[in-house]
């Protein structure tokens, strides 16, 4: 299982159909203020200033709120009464099921307890990054994640080491792959490895067994490794109305300087690198 | 008797291509027409194979797969189409994709339980269809 929303995790319990959480989506597209709405409503936004709030989203991967703030047409306090607004009368996706008769009500809060429970691992703890890391949001997450989805793709138990400062010229790892993410500022997020632990995780992640590898296969394995944990670390970060974007894994990209974080494994040797830009 | 379930992979990665074929053999009255990695063939594919069901990654080289999930379900709305991506769990790219008319959004890793249920869920709507259609004659 991964990072889900309420709706797919109703799905695959088999309570609703694709069908109905589209209509509920409708109905909480009808009924939710946008932060932007609320905002003009509160006297904080003319709608002119939110128009061009919009139009600079096309090209900033930032939230509305955030975007507005650094605009200068919000000021911190005002967003946090903006976005308190909107939670407290924000009409939830099992809200809109319930309504519109899909769930029953009674049935609700078993089932979000349910959910809060196939869930509940993909939180992040406390770790102390580099103020860039810290920002960006999404490698806290990655790292976080990165012991639990190695347990579960390839049986490798991982130790996750400290946060160190990483510059270009010292990687000389046989296998390098990079997955970037753009968001308020572009992040590449490299893993180097040594060949075993790139073979041992490659052949777990596609099933094939020993016989069935190449060296295409085992780099693509390992970029799927990536891809599959850096995704659930964007839709982790999401929740906190983080806005990202993934691009497809390259393949011995130079990773950049920034930060390399050290991973202890029970096969071969590894590390995860982040490079800020 | 049950229809057979026609399925076409889209994924730009050799692996997950593997992998989803490897699962998918598993599972009875089911057969792969074909496999494609990334938006473009995935288009191509359907036209030509006519699938009952893609599954298709979300983040792709070249034309992205929600674009070609806007593309397939325009020219066939027939097909059923689920998104099975590391974003998947992203509630605003599930919610894209089910306004796009995805019949499911499975984040990865998924597990064989719910590719069964997927394929099981599209032959139900099958078999309904062709009920349906052969009381109206």
């Amino acid at each position: 299982m991964a990072v889900r929303f309420f709706g797919q995790f109703l799905i695959d319990q088999g309570e609703v159909d694709a069908d109905q959480v589209r209509i509920a989506l409708d109905l909480m597209e009808d009924e939710n203020p946008t932060i932007g709405e609320i905002a003009i409503d509160e006297g904080f936004l003319s709608a002119r200033q939110a128009a061009l709030v919009s139009a600079e989203q096309r090209v900033h991967y930032l939230a509305f709120g955030d975007l507005a703030v650094e605009m200068g047409f919000l000021d911190p306090t005002e967003l946090e009464q903006v976005l308190f607004r909107q939670r407290s009368q924000r009409v939830l996706i099992g809200d809109a099921l319930a309504r519109l008769g899909f769930v029953e009500w009674d049935r609700l809060g078993t089932l979000l307890d349910a959910y809060k429970v196939d869930q509940a691992s993909y939180q992040v703890g406390a770790r102390n990054l580099p103020e860039a890391l810290e920002r960006h949001r999404a490698p806290g997450f990655v790292i976080e994640l990165l012991p639990e989805f190695l347990m579960r793709f390839a049986q490798i138990h991982a130790k996750v080491g400290d946060v160190v400062p990483f510059s270009s010229g010292s990687c000389h790892a046989e296998v390098k792959v990079s997955v970037s993410i753009e968001g308020a500022s572009h992040l590449l997020i490299t893993l180097v490895s040594d060949r075993s632990f790139a073979e041992a995780l490659a052949v777990a992640a596609s099933g094939l067994g020993t016989g069935a590898r190449d060296a295409d296969l085992i780099v693509d394995g390992v970029g799927e490794f990536l891809n599959v944990l850096v995704g659930n670390a964007i839709a982790a970060s999401a929740r906190e109305a983080h806005r990202f974007d993934l691009g497809p894994p390259e393949y011995d990209a130079d990773p950049g300087e920034g930060w390399a974080v050290g991973l202890a494994v029970g096969v071969g040797a590894a590390a995860l690198l982040f490079a800020v830009a | 008797m049950a229809p057979k379930i026609n399925v076409l992979i889209v994924d730009d990665s050799r692996t997950v291509l593997g992998h989803h074929a490897h699962v998918l053999s598993e599972i009875e009255g089911l057969s792969i027409v074909g496999t494609a990695r990334d938006g473009a063939g995935a288009i191509r594919m359907a036209t030509e194979a006519r699938p009952d069901l893609v599954l298709m990654d979300i983040v792709m080289p070249g034309l992205d797969g929600l674009s070609a999930l806007r593309t397939i379900k325009s020219m066939h709305p027939e097909i059923a189409v689920a998104m099975v991506s590391s974003i998947g769990g992203d509630v605003a790219k599930a919610e894209e994709a089910f306004r796009l008319g995805a019949c499911q959004v499975l984040a990865k890793p998924c597990d064989v339980e719910q590719l069964e249920t997927l394929v099981e869920a599209v032959r139900v709507a099958r078999q309904g269809e062709r009920t349906e259609a052969g009381g109206a004659l």
